[in-house]
């Protein structure tokens, strides 16, 4: 198979708002290799959203040509679109995007509802299995509202891998985490990056970028540069130097009994 | 199926999760096909005893009542014209005066006949497919035994009622022919009277009043139930002679029934009985007759008649409930629907295509619907129980109704959720994801 995931070509996005056309994105080409953990990065305005709802097929470019596994996304219809995101894409939003009255089952199970050709005894195994995977094990009965923002992150990459897709977009899935936890959610990426997943992983802070082994720097609509990370942070090891949120309070403690 | 059955799981989900909301959603759907059920089940249960007591009479029978020929015209319209003789008992009783403005009425106006027992006599001997013939005299009169008193039915008859009619006697004997050629004053009584008036005690022998007048009752009547809406039970046979000479002073009878041989000579039976009675009241040819004849056959073509446009029109107006109630679903599906705007991006975000949001809000609005029509059939079925428990009318909830009212509410979750569900479809998933 091919080692691009990823092809798009001078892909533009225009918006009409009333009279106004607003340039989105003003010709972008960009390629992502199977196995690659990516970072975009750029401030707001960027087009960093747009770019990643038509890398994740929630919206088709207004020009220009996006392969994604070698098929032309560009000219496919609602359902067809609907079709790749199910089998193709795994998305984690910075809001979690959770189903809140379903429990966790049900939220990691949603994709596999949509796809067809699955017995249900596969798709336990498999539902259990993503959810073993992200550490939530004991929670499956537990409905989001009943878990920290970490572990919603984390029902969200489950959900994001329970169909084995071909690539995860991250849309600042540690955007509403404390660091600790980010980094967490981070170590869960470059874990399954290490087993082979290709991970897009948006974000605006340069540390979290640096996460990842490429990064790309988006402005205005366009790529204003390309960096390679030959030694990304390695998030486990950082965790391991970070303080712990109770050794910290315990070093506090002691101080004032100083 | 599978996808079917995990979306109708989500939909009662879903509407657990509003259970007030989506009760009084249901509610319209409930009020509407319940009543149309009740309605339906008591209209079919009271056709149902209209024929079998018509039949109960038997199929063979003709009535005879004085005024108008009823006049057949086009397209099947009955055109009844008043009766006045039919009133006369009743206005009898009051004076003489009015007797006589009837009579004047009659003359200048049309030949709004009587009957009298003579014509009985003239269709017992001259219409040969005639088997038994009776004639009748029925009146509201007052009842009184000893220091109690009321309104009574009675019904003046001769002793061949008790076998026409097929009516049981619990104690004693019905009045006899020569208690009809007497006018002797002895009286039957229904199974109600005696209960009402007597208690435990055996009326037989006891000496009761009928305005005023003194009879002895000599029997009492087995409980029979209902029959054309009056109750048998609550009536009082007396001998025709008697009521005409000793209590009202009259001669003329209010209806005369007859049995025809058998069915199929019906027609040959009307026309022998109406030729009879012409001859016997000098009508001449070309004149219109000044009594009717109906057959049992009419009769229950009547019946049916008016129970079906009394369901009709109380169809139709539950059938508007229905729609109010349809009404209420899809505005609560739109308001679903916005709430849930969200959701509606996450699942269109993970794959779920236009069609698969569609069928989950369309889903929902049936099942919504459709367990509406559930209770509200539950709620026919109480309100029919509740009915044959109190009154004679049974009116069980047959197939046909239920099957209607369960595919009528499933077409309104269709009808009044296709709308909020296409909208549901159509969202956009990327603005739906930013909804809040």
């Amino acid at each position: 198979m091919d080692q691009k995931i990823i092809d798009i070509k001078n892909v533009t996005k225009v918006y009409k708002i009333g009279n106004i056309k607003v340039n989105a994105l003003n010709g972008i080409n960009l390629e992502i290799n199977r196995g690659e953990f990516l970072s975009i990065m750029g401030p707001s305005g960027s087009g960093k959203s747009t770019l990643m709802n038509i890398l994740g097929c929630l919206d088709t470019p207004t020009s220009g040509s996006y392969l994604l596994e070698d098929v032309n996304v560009a000219g496919l219809n609602d359902n067809q679109l609907a079709e790749i995101r199910n089998i193709k894409v795994g998305f984690v939003f910075q809001t979690f995007n959770l189903l809140s009255r379903t429990n966790i089952t049900g939220n990691v199970e949603l994709p596999l509802i949509y796809s067809k050709g699955k017995s249900s005894k596969s798709r336990r195994d498999l539902i259990s299995k993503v959810i073993d995977s992200v550490g939530l094990a004991e929670w499956v009965r537990h409905r989001p509202n009943e878990l920290s923002g970490g572990q919603r992150q984390r029902v969200a990459i489950a959900r994001a891998l329970v169909n084995d897709p071909a690539i995860i977009l991250a849309d600042e899935p540690t955007g509403n985490l404390d660091s600790r936890t980010g980094e967490e959610i981070m170590a869960i990426f470059q874990s399954l990056n290490r087993q082979g997943k290709t991970i897009l992983f948006v974000t605006h802070e340069i540390d979290l970028a640096r996460h990842a082994g490429r990064i790309i720097y988006l402005k205005d609509g366009i790529v204003t540069g390309e960096e390679i990370i030959k030694d990304p942070i390695n998030a486990q090891k950082k965790l391991e130097d970070m303080p712990k949120l109770e050794d910290k309070i315990n070093s506090i403690e002691e101080n004032a009994l100083l | 199926m599978k996808r079917i059955l995990e979306n109708i799981k989500i939909a009662f989900k879903s509407l657990a999760l509003n259970k007030l909301r989506s009760f009084l959603t249901m509610l319209g759907i409930i009020i509407g096909v319940g009543s149309v059920v009740a309605v339906m089940s008591i209209g079919a249960g009271a056709e149902a005893s209209i024929t079998e007591n018509i039949q109960s009479m038997g199929t063979n029978v003709i009535t005879i009542t004085p005024g108008r020929e009823q006049v057949f015209t086009g397209g099947g319209e009955v055109r009844v014209e008043a009766a006045p003789g039919q009133g006369r008992v009743f206005i009898s009783r009051f004076g003489e005066d009015e007797d006589e403005e009837f009579a004047e009425e009659d003359d200048e106006e049309i030949v709004a006949g009587e009957l009298y027992l003579e014509d009985v006599e003239a269709l017992k001997e001259e219409a040969n497919l005639l088997d038994e013939v009776i004639p009748f005299l029925s009146s509201m009169s007052i009842f009184s035994y000893m220091s109690w008193s009321g309104n009574v039915s009675v019904t003046a008859t001769t002793e061949d009622y008790l076998d026409f009619a097929g009516y049981e006697l619990e104690k004693g004997n019905f009045f006899t022919a020569d208690d009809v050629s007497n006018s002797s004053n002895v009286a039957i009584l229904g199974y109600n009277v005696v209960s009402d008036y007597f208690g435990k005690t055996n009326p037989i022998g006891e000496t009761v009043k009928i305005d005023g007048k003194n009879f002895k009752v000599t029997g009492m009547l087995k409980s029979i139930g209902y029959t054309f809406g009056m109750s048998p039970d609550n009536s009082i046979y007396i001998p025709i002679t008697m009521a005409q000479n000793k209590l009202y002073g009259i001669d003329t009878v209010n209806q005369i029934v007859a049995k025809v041989e058998s069915e199929e000579v019906m027609d040959d039976a009307i026309i022998e009985a109406k030729a009879t009675l012409r001859i016997q009241h000098h009508i001449l040819p070309g004149e219109s007759s000044d009594f009717e004849i109906s057959s049992s056959a009419q009769l229950l073509e009547m019946a049916s008649t008016v129970t079906d446009i009394m369901i009709i029109l109380l169809s139709s107006i539950a059938a508007i409930s229905l729609l109010v109630g349809g009404i209420g679903i899809m505005n609560i599906m739109f308001v679903s629907v916005t709430e849930r705007t969200r959701e509606i991006g996450i699942r269109k975000a993970i794959g779920a295509k236009n069609r698969d949001v569609l069928i989950q809000f369309l889903t929902e609005s049936i099942v919504l619907s459709l367990s509406g029509g559930i209770i509200g059939i539950g709620l026919a079925g109480l309100i029919t129980g509740v009915l044959s428990a109190f009154t004679n009318l049974s009116s069980p909830i047959t197939a046909s109704p239920v099957i209607m009212a369960l595919s009528f509410s499933t077409a309104i979750g269709l009808i009044f959720g296709i709308f909020p569900a296409m909208r549901a479809a159509r969202l956009n998933p990327i603005d739906s994801l930013r909804h809040e």
